[in-house]
């Protein structure tokens, strides 16, 4: 199991995948919007969207768990 | 001379006892490290030498210690192998730790032989490639063997800055065999099979009742992602090998020489890339992956890049442009924004200084908006740390040039090397920003007052970020007071530099009198 979580403190802009899906690594999941700057948050592994902790628009914290990937 | 001793006696003696040093702990043991996927230290050297051409010596030395049973373990060439050899035609020097005599443990004969092929390497100003498989001093031998230990730190001291210093760790790695690779300028380690610690998961069970794993505590995904102790990770020894031989590609054998110049590109320096354009978006809010710009730039597509999962905010690596190595340094929108903090100014202060001490250009590729705020980074030490990358600079005399991308934001500027330093050559894109601020922030403090008292505050807020965006955040303005020397198209990018390189080939590098600096640590 990985776990992803938010590299700082942002709102989501992008959900780019739903539960279920097959990532691959680096493949970007979400987009967090910080600092001015949509950035993409990738899986860190491959495997399978597990479930999704936050939607779009949320507003989230450093280290915030964002998506489980199976 | 007896009369028993002819040439041919003698001959077999020899050939009997290399037969020996070669078998290190034996056949059962050299199986074992097979099964593992591991490589025999000779196995690893004929790897990583050109063929044929590694001359081993002082194979013979063997432990003078008779304590513990000493006599009957000991094995001539005592854990370790030493010489030199050609990679890609050049001198290099080599050891190599034998983990299948006894534990590949620094003795104090092990010491002196690693320490006398430091001298060597040094004497005659080629590279040293150690390939460390060892659990650090040997117990046997008591004190003894701290001499030879405490050598190859002071030797690895002495030639910082004059031979480059490449340790491979292949095997799992305690004490003298993980702070001697921390001295040296670059670490690689084999996925999975190398590890390195300075007190292993029982000591630390017993002291701190913390349970870890020997991988958990000091794998390579822990050095190369969490503390930035590995430049480098390869997937197997075969690998790791080949890894050394294209990083030493880009290496000159030492200070006094420049690094070898690619033959024959095929990369035309005149080449323009208009994709540029589109890689990099002209939107500040998108974010864009630095290596792909690096990558369209410089000889081939080929980026060497370091320390790529270690503070990811910045990139550090070697390329080439028209053959020319150059150490890039580069900001990364991707992480963190681009924001520089902790992590990356050490990253990028340490390569900076390499390349310097190396006769390496530097190219930094400049998107930057800002330092990375928080009560976090300021506790952890961002003015201490961040200072290393403003010394670092300041410091290098090699070939400085700069390129402004998109944004040139506030403090964060001065640490990627501006005009002040005094960078060589100052280049920016029509879009960049060179600003104290970013203009939203930067209008709301000027004009507090007067946007609160406007009929219309929005209204006019909107007007005066127009005014201001306009009057200064681009290029233009900085190049009228001659902060950009020139502003450059995008896909002018490639020819532009490679003049700027030529242009700078002969630069003169007084040298200060002086012991040393102080660089903020």
């Amino acid at each position: 199991m990985t776990e992803i979580k938010a590299p700082m403190p942002g709102v989501i802009c992008d959900v780019k995948v739903k539960p279920g899906d097959t990532v691959i690594a680096d493949q970007e999941v979400l987009t967090l919007e910080a600092m001015k700057m949509e950035m993409p948050i990738a899986s860190t592994a491959a495997g399978t969207v597990a479930e999704i902790k936050c939607g779009k628009g949320d507003a989230v914290q450093g280290g915030d768990l964002l998506v489980v990937i199976k | 001379m007896n009369e028993s001793t002819t040439h041919q006696s003698e001959l077999s003696r020899l050939s009997r006892l290399k037969a020996r040093a070669e078998m290190g702990g034996g056949p059962a043991a050299i199986d074992k490290r097979h099964q593992l996927g591991k490589l025999t230290a000779r196995e690893r050297l004929d790897l990583l030498f050109d063929p044929d051409s590694f001359v081993e010596i002082n194979e013979l030395a063997e432990s003078q210690a008779v304590d513990f049973g000493m006599q009957k373990k000991k094995v001539p060439g005592d854990g370790v192998v030493i010489g030199f050899g050609n990679i890609d035609g050049r001198l290099v020097f080599a050891y190599a730790q034998d983990a299948t005599v006894l534990g590949g443990s620094v003795g104090t004969i092990h010491g002196e032989k690693i320490c006398r092929i430091m001298d060597e390497a040094l004497k005659v100003k080629a590279p040293i490639v150690g390939l460390f498989d060892s659990g650090g001093g040997r117990l046997h031998e008591g004190f003894f063997a701290s001499k030879g230990v405490a050598g190859m730190f002071y030797r690895n001291t002495a030639a910082s800055g004059i031979i480059p210093q490449i340790s491979v760790m292949m095997g799992p790695c305690a004490g003298v065999s993980v702070y001697s690779p921390a001295l040296t300028d670059f670490v690689v380690m084999v996925e999975g099979t190398s590890q390195m610690v300075i007190t292993g998961p029982g000591v630390i069970k017993s002291v701190t009742g913390e349970e870890v794993t020997l991988e958990e505590l000091g794998g390579a995904r822990v050095h190369s992602e969490i503390t930035g102790q590995a430049h480098l990770v390869a997937k197997n020894d075969t690998e790791c090998l080949e890894t050394v031989r294209k990083l030493l590609a880009y290496l000159p054998s030492n200070n006094e020489e420049t690094p070898p110049v690619a033959d024959a590109v095929d990369d035309d320096p005149q080449r323009t890339d208009d994709t540029l354009e589109t890689i990099v978006p002209d939107n500040f809010r998108k974010a864009y992956d630095m290596r792909k710009v690096v990558r369209r730039v410089v000889d081939n597509g080929n980026f060497f890049e370091l320390l790529p999962r270690f503070a990811r905010n910045i990139i550090t690596g070697f390329a080439r442009l028209d053959g020319i190595t150059v150490g890039i340094v580069g900001n990364q929108p991707i992480i963190l924004a681009g924001c520089l903090d902790v992590d990356s100014s050490d990253k990028a202060a340490r390569f900076i200084r390499f390349c310097d001490a190396f006769n390496i250009p530097l190219i930094n590729f400049v998107d930057v908006p800002g330092y990375f705020p928080g009560v976090k980074q300021e506790h952890l030490g961002i003015i201490r740390h961040g200072a290393k990358m403003l010394y670092a600079y300041s410091e290098a005399t090699v070939p400085k040039i700069t390129l402004a991308l998109r944004k040139e934001y506030g403090g964060a500027v001065m640490a990627m090397c501006c005009v002040g330093m005094e960078v060589d050559l100052m280049l920016a894109w029509p879009i960049a920003k060179l600003v104290v601020l970013d203009t939203a922030t930067a209008v709301n403090l000027i004009f507090r007052k007067e946007i609160q008292a406007a009929d219309d505050p929005e209204a006019f807020r909107q007007q005066m970020i127009k005014e201001y965006d306009h009057k200064y955040s681009n290029p233009f303005h900085a190049a009228s007071n001659m902060l950009v020397d020139k502003v450059i198209a995008p896909g002018e990018t490639r020819p532009q530099l490679i003049k700027a390189l030529r242009m700078l080939k002969n630069k003169a590098r007084p040298k200060r009198s002086r012991r040393h600096g102080n660089i903020p640590l």
